[in-house]
């Protein structure tokens, strides 16, 4: 019962949200309205999510799941998270992979890949200030560790797993 | 057997991607486009690109869209299934993991000091992935303005980014009208 009830709160999480921090508000409501995690267990939430790999969604999901009901309630609420990608984007790359070398489709992606490019610079640059820039000063030791795997990894052409491998070495000489 | 082959290295591929990805996912895109555009031809830059867009604005984690684009593109309604789970696998791992020894992971020096360089890599990655999609993105004058005007809408405002990806699809629509000048304009 827990299981079925932890799958359908993380689905309409995941269909009232876009993703990272904006989950936050969403999930805290329905976790503590079901009691499966104290506030204070909330607030870990987010240390739990950044400390391991994968996005901040699915690793929520995951914790919550393994407090409230072990490990399937574990899987029953990374399911439930992961539905509006199981069904939404799933019939959106169909209907676009069907209409794939139409003209209109073309032209209109012309117009967006320049602002996917956009997003993805504005992404590098807020999340730059925030690590970089911590409280008003620079980081000169995270400055640091970017600039060097940074040369690695445009340069030297070193796969993306290895430059987080050095990044986490470098880490802990000057972190 | 070559679909079923196909699938499994999809998951296996995803898998690691799901083990390496730190800090919101954005740099999710430049794995993905080295595994699959570069390394293994599996998917077009101007694919990852399109995807990348689409992933933003649907509902849901980001990168599960992305990865379902993806995995139907490379697999059909399978490959974006197994691509969705293949990237949520490391993390149950790591999550359970995680939650057996939090207590004495959190006070730890050592881990924030890996943390806080796994932290610091991220902005590098992303901008590579930035440098790669360059050529694909960016073609004619009008493609600089929409990259400008979105960079600065998504530096100073939080405006949701359904509503850019729509803009920019009409702006797309009304600019090249169903004519793809092959050269660039």
């Amino acid at each position: 019962m827990t299981c079925l009830r932890l799958f359908l709160s993380f689905m309409k999480i995941g269909f009232c949200s876009f993703g990272g921090m904006t989950m936050i508000p969403v999930i805290n409501d329905e976790v503590l309205r079901y009691g499966w995690m104290t506030p204070s267990e909330v607030m870990d939430i987010v240390a739990v999510a950044e400390m391991t790999p994968g996005s901040l969604g699915i690793n929520c999901a995951t914790f919550v799941g393994l407090r409230a009901a072990g490990v399937w309630g574990a899987l029953c609420a990374s399911l439930g998270v992961m539905m509006p990608s199981l069904t939404l984007s799933m019939a959106a790359a169909h209907f676009i992979f069907r209409l794939k070398g139409n003209k209109y489709l073309e032209s209109a992606m012309r117009g967006v890949r320049p602002a996917s490019l956009g997003m993805l610079a504005a992404a590098a640059v807020t999340l730059g200030l925030t690590t970089f820039l911590p409280e008003g000063r620079i980081a000169w030791n995270f400055a640091a560790i970017a600039l060097i795997t940074g040369v690695i990894l445009i340069k030297g052409r070193l796969s993306i797993p290895k430059t987080i491998l050095i990044a986490a070495v470098l880490g802990l000489i000057l972190g | 057997m070559e679909k079923c082959k196909r699938l499994l290295v999809i998951f296996y591929v995803m898998a690691k991607i799901g083990l390496f990805t730190f800090g919101g996912g954005w740099s999710i895109i430049a794995q993905m486009q080295n595994e699959f555009a570069d390394r293994r031809g599996w998917l077009t830059q101007e694919q990852v690109v399109d995807y990348m867009s689409l992933a933003k604005s649907f509902p849901g984690v980001m990168i599960i869209n992305m990865s379902v684009f993806c995995g139907y593109a490379m697999g059909g309604v399978a490959g974006g299934v197994v691509a969705a789970t293949g990237l949520s696998a490391p993390a149950l791992a790591a999550i359970a993991a995680v939650t057996y020894c939090y207590s004495s992971l959190r006070d730890n020096l050592l881990v924030e000091k890996v943390l806080n360089g796994v932290r610091s890599v991220v902005v590098p990655i992303i901008v590579s992935a930035c440098l790669k999609l360059e050529k694909t993105a960016l073609k004619g004058k009008a493609s600089w303005v929409i990259l400008a005007v979105v960079f600065g809408i998504c530096i100073f405002t939080g405006i949701n980014k359904l509503l850019i990806v729509t803009a920019a699809l009409i702006a797309g629509l009304i600019l090249w009208k169903g004519e793809i000048p092959d050269d660039v304009s």
